[in-house]
């Protein structure tokens, strides 16, 4: 059976390397829907995908930016419309700006739960009142998440209410049978750790593609079998 | 394929709450989404045809909208009673077929409904075993008047299918003679016409009381692995 995923923060990092696995290796995900903002490491990337694109698969991609909610609507109403149902979201686009408490200001925490927490609602909300029935949905949070970290109030405190959000979307989708899985990464090498940690030295930590290869598992039969509120991925 | 006739019209006196226990939550969700669900799951269903209680439409037309049913949905005021409501209800059935349901028994599954489908026979209900002895009576005299072979007695579930044409009959019949049935099945066999059974779940069961509404919470939870 052919299969459709969406992925967020498809420009790079884990959002590039998943659907790089979907649409090279998964038997059944014939198409693949990747959002992220207009980007010229987007464009590349698209293209280099689409130059090795198996025979049968498709690229959609959509340049939009998951932290403006009338922007994101408009353009999953335009995807399901183009590509039709859901069935694997992947909700990975993140950001964050780290600074201490008193500098916060509260328009970049206002623009960190816009991407991070009602970007992902956002796109589930629109979905199922379209119609959608997902087999799968992949919040990707942080194990900053787990436990808040000194200078990432606004990042820590968005993590949090996604896997929070995450076991409540579990619950109330069982009905139609879908699964909803909250992963939670700890250090990787993506342009977010890089503000997040600029001293550290990328080549010593967990790579995109190691995140990747596990939601790609997620998505094989044997995904089923994992099950947890909240997996962990970490060295 | 069928039209599916949703009993939705209760005002819920039993649950104490404010509002017809059809919208109350269970688990977060109200209870009529659950049956609305799972009808929307069953191929064979091709309309639902739903009943709400007086002034209450507008609410129903939300929890319709918002949970983006895909089968079309046509909506009935409720009559005041349950055998009234589905003498209503027949009318705005398109298919030559119905099956009955309410909404008060969110845990059908949808193998009920195609269990219910794939029997042989065109008048059918899910009814389940007794597990318990009924005894007749005279209530004025508080006297027990007999006994009744527990084995050749069933307790009648939904959902139910049905002849369109044979269910219309027998409510004719029964606006006729100026009787009222509680339940379709019996109403249908008492006009003549044949009525089989087949076995349904014990967790199928109508959410009535406070206590159901706990019960349909619990079996309704996220299944717990057995961890060692």
């Amino acid at each position: 059976m052919s299969k459709t995923a969406l992925v967020t923060g498809a420009s790079r990092g884990i959002g590039l390397e998943t659907p790089r696995r979907f649409i090279l290796n998964h038997d059944e995900i014939t198409t693949v829907v990747m959002f992220a903002r207009d980007s010229e490491d987007f464009d590349e990337n698209v293209a280099a995908l689409e130059a090795e694109l198996p025979i049968g698969r498709r690229l959609v991609p959509y340049r939009v930016d998951v932290g403006d909610r009338s922007a994101l609507k408009k353009a999953v109403k335009q995807a399901y419309d183009e590509v039709g149902n859901i069935d694997i979201l992947v909700n990975n686009a993140g950001y964050t700006n780290p600074v201490p408490l008193q500098q916060v200001k509260m328009s970049d925490f206002e623009k960190t739960m816009n991407v991070n927490l009602y970007g992902p609602f956002t796109i589930v909300k629109t979905l199922l009142n379209r119609g959608n029935r997902f087999d799968l949905i992949v919040n990707i949070a942080s194990t900053a998440g787990i436990n808040g970290r000194s200078g990432w109030l606004t990042y820590s405190a968005s993590k949090a209410a996604v896997i929070n959000m995450s076991q409540v979307m579990r619950e109330e989708l069982s009905i139609y049978g879908t699964r909803v899985v909250c992963l939670s990464p700890g250090r990787t090498a993506t342009a977010l750790r890089r503000t997040l940690a600029p001293e550290e030295d990328p080549s010593t930590i967990m790579q995109p593609e190691h995140v990747a290869q596990v939601i790609y598992t997620l998505c094989s039969p044997v995904g089923r079998f994992i099950d947890s509120e909240n997996i962990v991925v970490r060295q | 394929m069928y039209s599916l006739i949703l009993l939705n019209g209760g005002i819920g006196s039993r649950t104490g709450a404010n509002q017809p226990k059809q919208l109350l939550k269970l688990r977060g969700i109200p209870i009529l989404v659950y049956a609305l669900v799972t009808a929307d799951r069953v191929e064979q269903i091709s309309q639902i045809v739903v009943n709400y209680p007086p002034d209450w439409r507008e609410q129903v037309e939300e929890v319709l909208a918002a949970y983006a049913i895909s089968t079309p949905v046509t909506l009935v005021e409720a009559g005041s009673s349950r055998h009234s409501s589905v003498a209503a209800m027949l009318p705005h059935c398109t298919n030559d077929d119905v099956i009955i349901h309410e909404s008060a028994r969110p845990l059908v599954r949808e193998r009920d409904f195609q269990n219910l489908i794939d029997s042989e026979h065109r008048n059918v209900s899910l009814m389940s075993e007794i597990s318990f002895t009924v005894a007749p009576v005279d209530p004025e005299t508080s006297a027990v008047t007999g006994s009744l072979e527990r084995d050749r007695l069933r307790n009648v579930q939904l959902p139910q299918k049905f002849s369109k044409s044979d269910l219309q009959a027998a409510h004719d019949r029964a606006v006729e003679q100026g009787v009222e049935f509680t339940e379709d099945a019996t109403l249908v066999a008492d006009s003549g016409f044949p009525v089989h059974f087949i076995d349904g779940s014990d967790e199928n069961f109508k959410v009535t009381t406070k206590t159901d509404l706990k019960m349909a919470g619990f079996l309704l939870r996220p299944e717990e692995g057995d961890d060692e």
